[in-house]
């Protein structure tokens, strides 16, 4: 191997591995689930957290003087503490109780402020097979 | 219908069986009898005709609303209309693995079709290697993702449960196949180089005969994922077309290192260069696109496109293992035949900045990469699920792009091996002076951000090296054949000789200009929110909209309310456009959804949702994005798949008589 492929190849390496160190460390957000959240934080403010919880009701979406969504959310394999969340924005598609989201944002005086909210597409969107479970949906 | 796809299902898996055994121990052979590599030939193309044949029983199930399938009963409805009902085939995971592998038998027959001009002993490992492949792909869904099954139910289902409302959309018959052909195709360079490294004949036939299959994987997959990300721009309703989700990333990683690869291998054919870099390329893009069905299907990390997290991902992990295991082997057994002819001499040399190129991609195939699977290491090390988002990739991705894009206006016109000052000055001075000038000019009119200044002078340095090359080229051919410069057919006439040549400079160009919309997309976008009563009006950049009544609407799956806002031309109060965003609740589904009103235009989109009526019925509520030059994004992609597809068209007829020839010259022995 030639010393020009060597030093171009191992330039990279440092300079990526510096660029990709600097930027996940001014970037990255702790993942947590509902109830992670309120035994983490207790009284504690959070920066840059991303949580994945379940819609639950009560839903209030209002669109003036600007969209607020507000809501709660619980872990989405079940679980009792719900955290509630506010998020001024657009409400996205086939949101609602009972749908798993996504949520970036801070933890701010006990309420999550969400800078981002995706409902989780419904490539998920599996019905529940009446055979397998010996229910028949109700038709 | 159901028992003959699943015997047509059957039947493919025990001839690809056969098929890659008989292959790869013809191909360990030193020679094999042309009568039994017929044999595999044969056996390879039936595979895809049987898989074929299950395809369509699976789609004749859901035209005819068989709910005694369990797959169709999950999937589709009666309201729906017949073309969803098709396209329904690859709404879930059993159908869409299905599809995979006749994709994957498509390509291997289309080769093994080929494959009577290729060099006798790369033949039957070759095929051997397409049909592992195959055998992988149809394991998965005969034993795991089986859509051949029954709906256990006492009693026949009247309906079946309806497809996704974000599904029934016409995007869903083109993104999916597309992205498939591209994720599939690239499996065949991997078939290649494999059978290159265990069958010995490692001279440049591999390399040459993979290149036009790469191509049009590449374009294929190109294909996918722009129309992924204009799906998501119509249809999501946040005004953005990419938002560095893992299964974006997964379908963006496999092309990163492809693009590298169609460099990198113009390297090894003109200097026999990068031979075992190739190989490493090769083997990372099969196992990427591998990989993004395992990150897909296995449920490791977070994405909003949640697939069903099912059990079947430990097989693609250990599929994963053996597609490297077997790369290293092979490399490790020819490692002697895989040291380079010749070293890299200069910085200043084509083969360098291709080098620079894939180390580019690569970084940026990395970092991607890195980004995606975070999760999964910051919990490993730390304990503590961490992750990272949308600024992670802008900030590691925007600058890799910068400078991959500054290298391809040099490239394509550097000299090989060695360029003298004289040479760049001539090549790089005018360029580089009309970048100079753009970026001042853009400073001076007031576009004072560090990155769109440097993205649109570097896009326009590129431009005229191109436009360069172009004038070169031009005179050249004028002169050798007598024709004015600027005659059609003196264009014509250059571009038909060096076909491949200008097919990426067309490439290049639809890269540029996809470069220049996604920086004033993401630069200069105007997004507001605001509420109107009827006969209201807000005013927005050089827009005026006025609302003018509602329209319920009633569909057969669903019921809906459009708004009607005229679009004025703030200057003049022209009409331009009724634009009617609309609210849809899936009656079947229990879904509410937002259909977006798009105007497009060469100077900018207005993009608007209705997000939401008050209890009243009067005043609605609005967000509004202003994208300029988002339009040319699309335009860029098209030319970019031009290009590829010019590329990749079958080569001249004088090269395919020359292997002809070689091949009649080999078959006597």
């Amino acid at each position: 191997m030639g010393k020009i492929f060597i030093s171009l190849v191992s330039l990279f390496i440092v300079v990526g591995a510096a660029l990709i160190y600097s930027s996940t460390t001014g970037t990255s957000s702790l993942v947590l689930l509902p109830s992670e959240l309120v035994a983490k934080a207790e009284a504690k403010d959070l920066r840059r957290i991303r949580i994945g919880g379940r819609v639950i009701d009560p839903i209030s979406y209002q669109t003036e003087p600007s969209m607020v969504l507000r809501f709660s959310v619980k872990d989405p394999k079940g679980g009792e503490q719900a955290v509630p969340v506010v998020y001024e924005g657009l409400k996205p598609d086939m949101f609602a109780a009972g749908r798993d989201v996504l949520i970036d944002g801070d933890f701010v005086g006990g309420t999550v402020r969400a800078a981002k909210l995706q409902t989780q597409c419904p490539s998920k969107y599996e019905p529940a097979v009446p055979g397998a479970q010996q229910q028949a949906p109700k038709e | 219908m159901i028992e003959f796809g699943h015997f047509a299902l059957a039947l493919a898996w025990i001839l690809a069986f056969g098929a890659s055994i008989t292959g790869v121990v013809l191909g360990s052979r030193a020679k094999a009898q042309l009568g039994q590599i017929e044999v595999v030939r044969r056996a390879t193309m039936a595979v895809a005709a049987c898989l074929g044949c299950a395809l369509v029983a699976l789609g004749y199930s859901f035209v005819t609303n068989d709910y005694t399938v369990q797959y169709v009963w999950q999937y589709s409805n009666r309201s729906m209309p017949w073309i969803y009902k098709v396209t329904a085939i690859w709404g879930g995971m059993d159908g869409s693995m299905l599809l995979w592998c006749f994709l994957v038998a498509l390509f291997a027959s289309f080769v093994a079709r080929a494959s009577v001009s290729y060099p006798r002993p790369l033949v039957p490992a070759l095929l051997g290697f397409l049909n592992t492949s195959a055998l992988f792909f149809t394991s998965i869904t005969l034993f795991f993702t089986n859509p051949f099954r029954y709906l256990k139910t006492p009693v026949l289902m009247p309906d079946g449960n309806g497809l996704n409302p974000l599904l029934q959309n016409e995007y869903m018959a083109i993104h999916p196949p597309m992205l498939y052909l591209g994720f599939t195709g690239l499996f065949i360079p991997y078939a290649f180089c494999m059978a290159a490294l265990a069958s010995g004949h490692l001279s440049n036939d591999w390399v040459r005969l993979t290149r036009r299959w790469t191509l049009i994987g590449w374009t294929f997959l190109t294909a996918g994922i722009v129309l992924g990300g204009h799906w998501a721009y119509l249809e999501l309703g946040w005004g953005g077309f990419w938002a560095w989700d893992p299964v974006e990333n997964a379908s963006f990683l496999p092309w990163l290192t492809a693009t590298a690869f169609l460099h990198s291998v113009m390297v090894q054919e003109r200097k026999g260069m990068l031979k075992l870099w190739n190989v490493f390329l090769v083997t990372l893009t099969y196992a990427l696109t591998v990989f993004g069905t395992f990150l897909t299907r296995s449920g490791i990390v977070q994405s909003v496109h949640a697939f069903a997290s099912t059990d079947i991902g430990w097989t693609f992990l250990l599929y994963l293992g053996l597609i490297f295991v077997v790369a290293v082997a092979l490399v490790i057994r020819r490692r002697h035949e895989l040291s380079p002819q010749r070293t890299i001499e200069s910085l200043f040399s084509r083969e360098a900045i291709f080098l620079l190129n894939n180390l580019v991609l690569l970084s940026i195939c990395f970092a991607v990469l890195w980004g995606v699977m975070f999760p999964v290491f910051s919990e490993a090390l730390t304990g503590q699920k961490q992750t990272v988002g949308i600024p992670f990739f802008n900030a590691v991705n925007v600058p890799l792009f910068l400078l991959l894009v500054f290298l391809m206006g040099v490239g394509p016109v550097i000299a090989w091996k060695r360029s003298s000052l004289r040479l760049m000055v001539r090549s790089f001075a005018v360029p580089f002076l009309g970048a100079f000038v753009v970026g001042v000019a853009l400073v001076w009119a007031g576009v004072t951000e560090f990155y769109p200044v440097l993205a649109y002078s570097i896009a326009f340095f590129v431009l005229m090296t191109i436009l360069g090359e172009l004038q070169r080229g031009l005179g050249a051919q004028a002169a050798a054949t007598g024709a004015a410069t600027l005659a059609p057919s003196n264009a014509v006439a250059l571009f038909r000789r060096q076909r491949m040549r200008y097919g990426a400079h067309l490439i290049h160009f639809g890269v540029l200009v996809m470069t220049v919309a996604i920086t004033a997309s993401m630069a200069h976008k105007v997004e507001r929110e605001f509420t109107l009563s009827s006969g209201e009006k807000y005013s927005v950049g050089r827009f005026e909209l006025e609302l003018q009544e509602f329209h319920d609407e009633e569909q057969a799956n669903y019921d809906a309310v459009q708004a009607h806002v005229a679009l004025k031309s703030l200057k003049d109060g022209s009409l331009l456009e009724v634009m009617a965003p609309e609210m849809r609740f899936y009656r079947k589904n229990k879904e509410n959804t937002t259909e977006v009103a798009l105007r497009m235009g060469q100077r900018e989109d207005v993009y608007l949702v209705l997000a939401g009526i008050d209890e009243t019925g009067t005043r609605a509520s609005f967000k509004i994005f202003i994208n300029p030059l988002q339009v040319w994004l699309w335009y860029g992609a098209i030319i970019m798949v031009l290009g590829g597809f010019v590329m990749a068209l079958p080569l001249p007829r004088q090269a395919t008589a020359e292997e002809r020839s070689r091949g009649r010259a080999e078959q006597p022995a």
